[in-house]
């Protein structure tokens, strides 16, 4: 039995995690965006403002849960649950460290994937539970947008793993670096297995993989609905999308689905394109840089500088670009990324047959 | 605990399966689809096909569910109102031909249980003999097999797909000159 409790404290851990990347992610969000706007954002709580998402989810928990009269109540009650329980289901195949990955699965990348396209469901159930021309109206938008941009994202994502040959996260992790069992080849020439570092990432193993990388990370700002594609929830002429009627908790869970997705996104982008936990220091000579920053806890620590400078991009990309209309975010998507996306696949196999 | 496991999720899937079939209200019989493909793929994880379990909720879940529900709230108020005014029986037994059909189907499929004697059929023998591990690594096996002994069936049903969507355009695309 003593399994179990492992299980359902990784669980509570995990979930402890979720919800202090969230505090954070939304008051480092509103101090970048304030930065990049030339405000100053928060600053009346706490340190620089700092205990000011603490407090907003004070206020949040306490106000009353408001249910529309028109609205279904069960698919209304329900659908935060399920869009955030089905962003933070996929955290349980990441992992974070060489010994440290919640479910060590072989299929961990394509139940990452499958978990996600949950979420669809969750925000058409908030949009039609709702009741309302706006929150359908973003419900639909949502769910267009995700479902064309999990074709380019999918077929990015299956380039890297014609690269590595396997869907175990640990095991594309363990590829990209010194503790790697088969060699690794800087550029599919130089021989670095002994070296690792930045070299032995999976972008540097095959360069296409950077376009790849780039049609992923631009694709993954479309399925966390975060501007410049953030249509589903435009405020100008949207209210606030599929949100829109809920308050109190169930707004809170919805925010924390959003920043959740965020970290997710990221998470599946460092370990699949930018070496997952392994170090950025490669071995120089007699200076073995890489050996002496490989470990459990240095694991960690890399994989989230990695994550949340990742994340940091999606909010100065999210402050900076004006948002996309929808003929031009279908173009982008049908027109520009899938086609690129299949050539990367492409060029995998091929590296994958002459140069590896 | 795999016992229970088993009739816990058998119980969700046949539950959910005749919620979906007697509710009235039809995005909530859809939404309760989703308890039903989600208890299948449990049931299928129980199998040990996990592969097959997470095919099915991409598919089944991210794809065809959502298609369905888009179909849903692109038609209009009139026809959605047509299809629920249907009469709160839970089978239509005054219509006649449908009960009929239901009975002979019920007839069919009774007929295949008993005569395909499930317990001895050879390749059931033989999975009850080979003990597949948790751990194995199925998706490889299933890659080769895909691309070797089933590569025709595999090859036919993507012209297939692929002649769906071909149709699929070329009924949306407007005529030239009509508008």
């Amino acid at each position: 039995m003593n399994f179990y409790v492992t299980y359902i404290i990784i669980a509570l851990g995990l979930f402890a995690f979720v919800g202090v990347f969230t505090l954070f992610g939304v008051w480092s969000e509103r101090k970048i965006s304030a930065f990049i706007q030339n405000r100053l954002g928060p600053t009346e709580t706490g340190k620089f403002g700092s205990l000011q998402t603490l407090a907003d989810i004070v206020k949040l928990l306490q106000k009353e849960l408001i249910i529309p009269a028109a609205a279904d109540k069960i698919l209304f009650m329900m659908a935060p649950a399920i869009i955030f329980v089905a962003v933070y289901l996929g955290f349980a195949a990441l992992p974070w460290a060489p010994g440290l990955i919640p479910s060590n699965i072989n299929l961990g990348l394509y139940y990452i994937f499958a978990i996600i396209s949950i979420e669809t469901l969750g925000i058409l159930m908030a949009g039609w539970g709702s009741n309302n021309k706006y929150s359908i109206l973003g419900a639909m938008r949502s769910a267009a947008q995700i479902i064309s941009y999990e074709i380019p994202a999918g077929f990015a994502l299956i380039a890297a793993v014609m690269i590595t040959h396997t869907l175990n996260l640990q095991e594309v992790s363990l590829q990209q670096g010194t503790l790697s069992h088969e060699g690794v080849k800087f550029l599919g020439v130089w021989d670095v297995s002994k070296i690792g570092g930045l070299t032995a990432w999976n972008i540097f193993r095959a360069p296409h993989l950077i376009i790849a990388f780039v049609i992923y990370f631009i694709a993954s700002l479309a399925e966390s609905n975060r501007a410049p594609f953030d249509i589903p929830e435009a405020e100008s002429e949207l209210v606030a999308g599929f949100h829109t009627e809920f308050t109190g908790a169930q707004f809170a869970l919805v925010f924390l689905a959003e920043y959740s997705m965020m970290f997710l996104v990221s998470m599946v982008g460092v370990i699949l394109f930018l070496g997952a936990w392994n170090t950025p220091l490669p071995n120089i000579g007699t200076v073995k840089l890489a050996d002496w920053t490989t470990g459990n806890v240095w694991g960690v620590i890399w994989i989230l500088l990695k994550a949340l400078g990742l994340v940091g991009v999606q909010m100065w990309i999210r402050w900076t670009l004006p948002r996309l209309r929808v003929d031009q975010l279908m173009n982008l998507c049908w027109k520009v990324l899938t086609p690129l996306a299949f050539i990367c696949m492409l060029i995998s196999g091929v590296w994958r047959l002459w140069l590896m | 605990m795999m016992q229970a496991l088993f009739y816990l999720m058998a119980f969700i899937t046949l539950g959910s399966a005749l919620v979906v079939a007697v509710a009235k209200n039809l995005v909530r019989s859809i939404f309760m689809f989703f308890v039903t493909l989600f208890g299948l793929a449990g049931l299928y994880v129980l199998a040990l096909a996990d592969f097959v379990a997470v095919t099915q909720i991409v598919i089944y879940v991210g794809g065809i569910l959502v298609l369905i529900l888009f179909a849903f709230m692109l038609s209009g108020k009139e026809t959605l109102a047509i299809a629920q005014q249907q009469t709160n029986r839970f089978i239509s037994l005054n219509n006649l031909p449908s009960v009929l059909l239901a009975g002979l189907f019920l007839v069919v499929i009774i007929n295949v249980i008993f005569k395909a004697d499930v317990n001895n059929l050879p390749w059931i023998k033989a999975a009850i003999t080979s003990q597949v591990k948790v751990s194995d690594a199925n998706i490889n096996n299933i890659g080769i097999n895909l691309m070797t002994r089933y590569l025709l069936p595999f090859e036919a049903i993507s012209v297939l797909l692929m002649l769906a969507l071909v149709g699929a355009a070329h009924i949306s695309r407007k005529e030239e000159g009509s508008i």
